[in-house]
């Protein structure tokens, strides 16, 4: 019981802390999405609007890991989603409350500067296909091994361990089952590269374009790494089980960390053209521009893009995304069943 | 290939978006910056990075393949063409003195002495000369 309360926590814990630096992955002159002056967000009245976001944030962490506590003896999928539901749609509310104080009191408005590159191609749009042939060809290898090796699999191996370390599930030996991990890595990494193919020719030629696309590249390799040991676990497990969560937890903190660093840099601020009036943003997150033919933007908060909501064709780039991003994950659950 | 060249509007300004679209190219091709058999970005990522309509976009095209400059074809990106100098008929001497004139005493009324306002003038030629 306490091991399940404690696997329970750390992912809410770490969503809350997610959301306590949320405000602070934005780029210079942005802050809650608002335009502002770039030292706003150092002046008391800046540092009284983060504070008061936190508390607010923290305040339905709280609720959330109360509510997931008192849920946890009955249904697990429901005291494990009301309250993460609960932690993303409160600090969104809290977020989009502070969206309006800082944009009615301190928000600025500059000018609708537009800039387009000339050369054809644009430099730093081409897509480096090289980089992500490995780890289709890790999964291929992993797939022929297990192929290869049918007859030595066992008939039942672990697939679920424990807090404790022990397993706690098991899946039988058949080509749902054995090659599901294969699949859903290459339908992952496909997803990956399907973002990272309309970042890089459907979005503004940006310095955020570079950064989101390496973004990809670079999260693409400890996902294949997760799926390849996952593949392996009929023969046993390669590597100790903490490890994948570790390796995880390293590159998305890392990342993040890089993250913050690239957008935070003072020149980006002016190396992203994009539309730059507060009035396309609903809520602070939601981008709405019907004079804007693009479908990919910038993002105010984080790195990467959103989509433009006024632009029919993001739905069915979203639809397609979504599709793909779905196929794997039926397939997982199919296994699973098995 | 137009190397590095950007080409930059401002969307908050009076004059419209194809204008200054075809005014910031029409410069790049009078100093030779987008030299002849330059390839142009489609109409399309020309309207996604300046965040304007494509129809815009087509237009400060079209408006430029008019002057002589650009050739145009249907799925392919637009050139710039070896143009040869014209002959102003008096009608478009007429016109230019015009809005020249309009500009001068808009600079004039801005308290723009008018010798500064030769040098500028004088600049700008030059530098769209060389």
């Amino acid at each position: 019981m306490k091991a399940e309360v404690a696997m329970l926590i750390v992912p809410l814990a770490f969503v809350a802390v997610i959301f306590q630096f949320t405000p602070l992955l934005t780029r210079r002159g942005i802050f809650f999405s608002a335009t502002v002056d770039p030292d706003f967000p150092r002046s008391a009245d800046g540092r009284r609007v983060l504070r008061s976001y936190r508390w607010h944030a923290a305040l339905w962490a709280i609720l959330a890991i109360g509510l997931a506590a008192a849920l946890l003896p009955h249904a697990l999928p429901l005291a494990v989603l009301v309250p993460l539901l609960l932690i993303i749609v409160g600090s969104a509310l809290s977020y989009w409350l502070k969206f309006r104080e800082v944009h009615t009191h301190y928000g600025q408005r500059r000018p609708e500067i537009r800039q387009a590159e000339l050369s054809v191609p644009p430099a730093g749009a081409r897509f480096n296909a090289w980089l992500w042939i490995p780890p289709f060809v890790a999964l291929a290898l992993t797939a022929t091994y297990l192929q290869l090796h049918w007859n030595q699999l066992p008939e039942r191996f672990p697939v679920h361990w424990g807090a404790d370390g022990q397993p706690n599930r098991w899946s039988s030996r058949d080509p749902l089952t054995v090659f599901a991990p294969v699949a859903m890595g290459a339908g992952m990494n496909l997803v990956m590269l399907a973002l990272a193919w309309l970042f890089t020719h459907l979005s503004r030629n940006t310095i955020m374009r570079r950064i989101a696309v390496r973004l990809l590249e670079v999260l693409l390799y400890p996902l294949t790494f997760t799926f390849v040991v996952v593949a392996f676990l009929p023969i046993g497990l390669v590597v100790p089980v903490w490890l994948i969560p570790a390796i995880m937890l390293t590159c998305v903190a890392g990342l993040i960390y890089w993250s913050y660093r690239q957008i935070a840099a003072p020149a980006i601020a002016d190396a992203v053209p994009e539309p730059q009036s507060d009035s396309y943003w609903k809520a602070g997150m939601f981008y709405y521009n019907p004079n804007d033919p693009a479908i990919f933007v910038a993002k105010r908060v984080g790195i990467g893009y959103t989509v433009n909501f006024a632009n029919k064709m993001c739905w069915l780039v979203l639809a397609g995304i979504l599709m793909l991003a779905l196929l794997p994950a039926a397939l997982g659950i199919l296994a699973a069943k098995k | 290939m137009a190397g590095d060249l950007t080409l930059r509007i401002d969307l908050d300004s009076s004059v419209p978006a194809y204008r200054q679209i075809v005014d910031g190219l029409r410069i790049l091709l009078v100093n030779g910056k987008l030299a002849p058999e330059s390839e142009l970005p489609s109409v399309r990522r020309m309207a996604r990075d300046l965040g304007v309509h494509f129809n815009t976009v087509a237009e400060a095209y079209r408006m430029l393949a008019e002057e002589g400059w650009l050739h145009l074809r249907h799925g392919r990106a637009a050139s710039v063409v070896c143009r040869d100098v014209p002959n102003p008929t008096l009608d478009q001497m007429g016109e230019f003195g015009q809005r020249l004139q309009a500009l001068i005493a808009e600079m004039l009324a801005k308290g723009i002495p008018a010798a500064k306002l030769q040098v500028e003038m004088r600049r700008a030629a030059e530098e769209l000369e060389s």
